[in-house]
């Protein structure tokens, strides 16, 4: 029965123009998407290199000069594009693309895209995820709205009830016949961009087992979306009813919860504002030590204690340049006072996160996105990895100037400078996205979050109805 | 005909509790949505006003400081931060730049989450660096918020589409579309009426929701009272247009479902499909210049600035003879070279910031002709822009912003270069920022989507022959 049902269904979706039409039509966006994309990833990434290398010939031509300049001029990490951003762009519209490394300062990512955007760029880009996250959903109302409502509409439903079968062998059978052209279309799709990423030269490093995982995301997610269609089909006696039901469906777990979401988050949980963040680093940073005021409490006590470790009575007896050890240890105490107000923005936002999941159970737009994100490396956990990464290498930076500068020159010697040659020795700032093991086990929750709804929506749709009315 | 139709379809409304169910939903979202901007607003105003504070209390610590200093005491602070040092003035004493909320600012967040609302410009700063975004999680920049506008561009069509889609499909499949055929009235007009009767109520529950909700929430009438008209008119031009576009659906499609399908289909093209198009076109076309290559060059710029800052300093002073010093006991100092250097690389990088610019101008340009593709968008916009959160908004405060830096500068540098302290006499001297919020008008926006509605009824009436709907049947 179930085949039977299932060979009937699909020739029905198939024989329809209207259906015909709008699956050509997700086709088409999907292919535009793609390939603005992969253009628009080629560009970034090839000013992405440009750019590293100019930022490093900039820093290895310093000339002659004293550590401590070169660490105030500083350099720049940026952030690179990752091969999976084809597939979901993430929040990498939200997000700066490069950091400022300097002496005493730990700086935030600048210049995020949307920043130089429209307020069009506000309802959303034409990008592959779009269209994997909203529209297919809609496609599935389309084709799967009317799939019990016609039996009672036609009146088949009567000569159904005469036959011996089964509520759910009946409805396997329509499932079946939604799920395969579905599962065909995003199969082919991530085949293709599989495909287009392996070829695509410079390309970082592309894992099929990533990709891999995507799908699978996004298979339970249109499991949910089919059996809730399916469920509210099997319920209404109308084809619109059950339509405009579907849809209003559609809209809260796509559109209004995850708004919802990010007002509640942002009101419970809020970030301060950049000059709040600002001043209270600033308050912070004003009772410690300063590396470049040697008459504060704090040097003074430094001094002591240096002087009384090192068995001698004046700064210019010690084998290195006071001054510059003095920086270092300010540079460290500097260090911890921002790792203290990030590790807060940090904080905040995992309780925002919070939020999300526990929304999440009513929307499972919410955990397919997060997911979907965090495997494509375009979410804001990766943004913070990356940022983590590059304010490490701005402290290893500061390390090796102040370093070199206390080694090598004497107390009170401002004018020493290092050789030409000397800023070369500096290793460059590498940095490589989690792995998709790390990746899995920190989004832990959203899985099963979504694992739980495809069960939760299986049972609801089968087991509601026991038999065929 | 008509009365008899007005008393009717008020009693089928009630009856089937559309209006008690509207009014409810209407009350829920305009309430949520309307409550939470409040509370955006409400945050905005409170840290704009603490920075206010904080400036007022270090100001005092300034003038203290200042009053010892000139009374020759010893004062206990980094001895490069003392404020009778102008430069130490500009960067550790910076004024408040700030964007007040406008009166509607509650009814779109528009680019208030994206954009900062205040800044504190010091002298020694880069103003293309100055960092207009603000701390945001940008999971909640994508998820975008729930605002009364998006109650009115996104779901308020929705219950119109809910509300209308089976006007006269429903007839036509409950069979008493062939008794109303045998009453003396076109069928068209008696669909148009039921239309206009259903625009007319929804249209009522929306203003007397929304006029409930904003007496709820305790806003200030006073201040917008003037505004208010506007705002309403170009909600209830909105609507028409669905209504409109319903109207013809209802014309020329046969059955309830798919009424619904192309109406929905129709949603989906002017919310989601065409805004998203747009804007991917639009940056296509006129695409920013990379900011990571900006950076390149302004590093470069810098690099060079630095190797020949005692002749850039040169330069300026000939360029500037009311700043040479002719005391030869005086010397110049970091600042001094600072400043200069500054100033030039300023200018140099003025056209790479002023491409940004451009662009971005060209793309607001390009989209003001094209957005009237999508009512959705129009929409949008004009509600940013009353709300006085749109792009363009923070474009003109940014701007403002950077003038003022250079008032700001501009104040403090004759002390730098004159050799001259800064005193508590100078105090009261100490320029302010002022916002000045754009002026926008939307009148034109309402009136053309007004325009085009009624066109679309009209389009719908001269198209269909009087036997067409009857006939189907």
């Amino acid at each position: 029965m179930t085949r039977k049902t299932f060979i009937k269904e699909f020739k029905e979706l198939f024989r329809e123009g209207r259906l015909r039409i709008a699956f050509f039509l997700v086709v088409l966006l999907l292919g535009v998407s793609v390939w603005i994309s992969a253009q628009q990833y080629q560009k970034i990434n090839k000013q992405h290199e440009i750019a590293k290398t100019a930022e490093r010939t900039i820093w290895d031509n310093q000339g002659k000069k004293n550590p401590h300049s070169a660490a105030h001029y500083g350099t720049y990490a940026f952030k690179p594009k990752y091969p999976l951003s084809l597939v979901d762009q993430g929040v990498d519209k939200y997000t700066g693309t490069s950091i400022f490394l300097e002496a005493h300062k730990r700086n935030e990512a600048q210049y995020s895209a949307a920043a130089d955007q429209t307020g069009l760029s506000r309802f959303g880009d034409l990008t592959p995820d779009f269209i994997l996250l909203f529209i297919i959903p809609l496609l599935i109302i389309l084709l799967g709205y009317n799939s019990f409502t016609k039996e009672r509409e036609m009146g088949t439903i009567t000569l159904l009830r005469s036959q011996e079968i089964t509520f759910w062998k009946w409805a396997m059978g329509k499932w079946a016949a939604l799920f395969l052209p579905i599962l065909i279309l995003i199969a082919s799709l991530f085949l293709i961009a599989g495909i287009i990423l392996s070829y695509l030269k410079d390309f970082g490093v592309f894992q099929w087992d990533s990709l891999f995982w995507i799908f699978l995301v996004y298979v339970g997610y249109y499991i949910v979306f089919m059996n809730l269609v399916l469920f509210v089909s099997s319920k209404v006696k109308k084809s619109g009813v059950s339509l405009v039901l579907s849809i209003s469906i559609w809209i809260l777990t796509c559109l209004a919860i995850p708004k919802v979401a990010s007002n509640v988050a942002e009101n419970k949980y809020p970030y301060p504002t950049r000059q709040e963040f600002a001043v209270n680093v600033l308050k912070d940073k004003k009772q410690g030590l300063d590396g470049h005021n040697p008459w504060s409490k704090e040097a003074q006590l430094l001094q002591k204690n240096v002087l009384k470790k090192h068995g001698v009575d004046s700064l210019h007896q010690l084998p290195f340049n006071f001054d510059a050890y003095r920086m270092q240890k300010g540079e460290e105490h500097e260090a911890e006072i921002y790792f203290k107000h990030y590790n807060y923005l940090k904080e905040q936002f995992s309780k925002q996160s919070g939020v999300y999941k526990g929304l999440a159970s009513f929307s499972p737009y919410l955990p397919t996105r997060f997911m979907s994100m965090a495997i494509s490396h375009t979410d804001y956990a990766t943004h913070w990895d990356f940022a983590d990464a590059a304010e490490k290498y701005r402290i290893a930076t500061q390390k090796f100037l102040n370093d070199n500068f206390a080694e090598n020159s004497k107390y009170g010697n401002w004018k020493y400078q290092a050789d030409a040659d000397f800023w070369k020795q500096l290793p460059a700032f590498e940095y490589t996205p989690p792995e998709l093991r790390t990746v899995l086990s920190k989004n832990a929750s959203n899985l099963f979050i979504l694992g739980g709804w495809v069960i939760g929506s299986f049972i609801l749709f089968l087991f509601s109805t026991k038999k065929i009315k | 005909m008509f009365l008899y139709n007005f008393k009717y379809e008020l009693k089928l409304l009630l009856r089937s509790q559309w209006i008690q169910l509207l009014s409810i939903v209407l009350l829920l979202l305009f309430g949520f949505s309307a409550y939470s901007g409040k509370g955006k607003v409400a945050k905005r105003e409170a840290d704009i006003a603490a920075a206010h504070n904080e400036v007022k209390e270090s100001d005092q610590v300034m003038l203290q400081l200042l009053d010892s200093i000139e009374k020759g005491i010893k004062v206990n602070a980094r001895p490069w931060t003392t404020p009778n040092k102008p430069m130490a003035v500009g960067n550790y004493y910076p004024r408040v730049a700030a964007m007040t909320p406008q009166p509607l600012a509650f009814v779109a967040t528009g680019q208030a989450d994206l954009f900062t609302h205040y800044i504190k410009p010091t002298v020694s700063g880069d103003d293309f660096a100055l960092n207009f975004t603000e701390m945001t999680s940008p999971v909640q920049l994508l998820f975008g918020n729930f605002d009364l506008a998006f109650v009115v561009v996104y779901l308020l069509p929705l219950l119109i589409i809910a509300f209308s889609y089976n006007v006269l499909s429903s007839e036509k499949e409950s069979g008493s579309l062939r008794l109303l055929a045998s009453q003396p009235i076109d069928i068209r007009k008696w669909v148009l009426q039921k239309l206009v009767l259903r625009f007319f109520w929804l249209s009522i529950l929306v203003l007397i929701s929304l006029l409930l909700v904003f007496a709820f929430l305790n806003i200030n009438w006073s201040s917008i009272i003037t505004i208010l008209p506007g705002l309403f008119t170009l909600i209830l031009s909105y609507m028409l247009f669905w209504f409109a576009l319903s109207f013809l659906v209802n014309l020329f499609v046969d059955s309830s479902a798919k009424n619904a399908i192309s109406l929905l289909g129709l949603w989906v093209l002017f919310v989601l499909l065409v805004p998203s198009i747009l804007n991917q076109l639009g940056t296509t076309l006129y695409p920013m210049p990379s900011r990571t290559l900006m950076i390149n060059q302004m590093r470069s710029l810098k690099a060079d600035a630095t190797k020949k800052q005692d002749k850039i300093l040169d330069n300026f002073l000939r360029d500037h003879p009311e700043y040479a010093i002719n005391d030869s006991t005086q010397t110049r100092g970091f600042y001094h070279n600072y400043m200069a250097s500054q100033k030039l690389v300023k200018e140099e990088l003025q056209p790479v910031i002023k491409s940004y610019e451009t662009q971005l101008r060209k793309q607001q340009y390009w989209l003001a002709r094209l957005k009237w593709i999508s009512p959705a968008v129009t929409v949008q916009e004009s509600l940013n822009k009353m709300a006085g959160t749109s792009t363009e908004d923070y474009q003109q405060f940014r701007k403002q912003v950077i003038a003022f830096a250079e008032t700001w500068r501009g104040f403090l540098t004759p002390f730098l270069y004159n050799n001259q302290k800064f005193s508590s006499k100078d105090y009261p001297k100490i320029p302010a920022f002022n916002y000045a919020p754009k002026e926008h008008n939307n009148t034109w926006v309402t009136i053309s989507m007004g325009v085009c509605s009624v066109l679309l009824f009209v389009l719908g009436l001269l198209i269909t022959r009087k036997q067409m709907i009857t006939s189907i049947t």
